[in-house]
């Protein structure tokens, strides 16, 4: 996972955690984030930035997870750049991400590039709510903002 | 009604370390230890309100061993702020963790940063 440079050109690394939806394991998802862009020679600002992005991300999702569901957070390390994608199953079917929030409008800032996504469940699915999710991309470094 | 806070070694995830000081008459300090996140900001939060019942004449927040701090604790600390009116909060930090969230939204402008607490228990410039 260290040596980057086995990777083919161009071609991303994929790195995924999944955990219980849950604050508590926000600080291990947001410790990965610092780890991959310290590994990525992200400079120590975009380092900050991305570790504070993806703690934003998780816990708005967390927040409308369904019970006891599952967080799923994948990174794609480009050379340039981190790009993320979080999501979980929501609780209830009206769920969406609030992006009219306080921590919504520091995520704008803190990352580059930020979407906020939701997808309805699809017939016979084992969860009822939408699937909702965050995806957000940051450069490794001074990026035009 | 608050528990008086215990000084603590090192806090866990999930646990922030927050104590009072009264290092002298003019001043109350509250020192903050731990990541500052939707699990600790109710913690802080409690500290604050408790920062902003004395009427010491200057408020100082010690946040030197704050590891983290995302917009919940911001959110938080920006409060803290406005309620604390006249009376400017000085923070002590130069942790970029703490710095940084802060120079981005602009809400450094709120606050009167300081390097250490020395500084920011002296004497008036």
């Amino acid at each position: 996972m260290s040596d980057w440079d086995s990777h083919p050109p161009g071609e991303p690394s994929v790195v995924e955690v999944r955990t219980s939806a849950t604050a508590a394991l926000i600080p291990t998802i947001r410790a990965v984030a610092s780890d991959l862009a310290a590994r990525a020679d992200f400079d120590l600002d975009a380092i900050s930035d991305l570790r504070m992005a993806v703690d934003e991300a998780c816990a708005t999702l967390v927040d409308v997870a369904a019970p006891a569901s599952m967080l799923q957070c994948t990174f794609r390390v480009h050379a340039e750049h981190i790009e993320v994608h979080a999501h979980v199953h929501a609780g209830s079917a009206d769920a969406t991400v609030s992006t009219d929030t306080f921590g919504w409008r520091v995520l704008q800032t803190l990352a580059d590039h930020v979407e906020a996504l939701r997808q309805d469940s699809v017939v016979g699915a084992d969860h009822a709510g939408p699937t909702v999710g965050i995806r957000l991309d940051k450069h490794a470094g001074m990026p035009p903002r | 009604m608050l528990d008086p806070t215990k000084p603590r070694p090192s806090p866990g995830p999930g646990e922030l370390g927050v104590t009072f000081e009264q290092p002298d008459a003019r001043h109350a300090l509250l020192v903050v230890d731990g990541e500052i996140d939707t699990l600790t900001a109710g913690s802080l939060e409690r500290a604050l309100t408790e920062l902003l019942e004395d009427t010491s004449e200057v408020l100082v927040i010690d946040l030197s061993a704050v590891t983290f701090l995302a917009s919940s604790g911001l959110a938080v600390l920006i409060r803290a702020a406005h309620q604390a009116g006249e009376r400017r909060l000085r923070l002590v930090s130069t942790a970029r963790a703490v710095r940084r969230p802060m120079e981005i939204t602009g809400s450094d402008q709120l606050f009167d940063l300081y390097p250490d607490r020395a500084a920011a228990l002296s004497p008036e410039e």
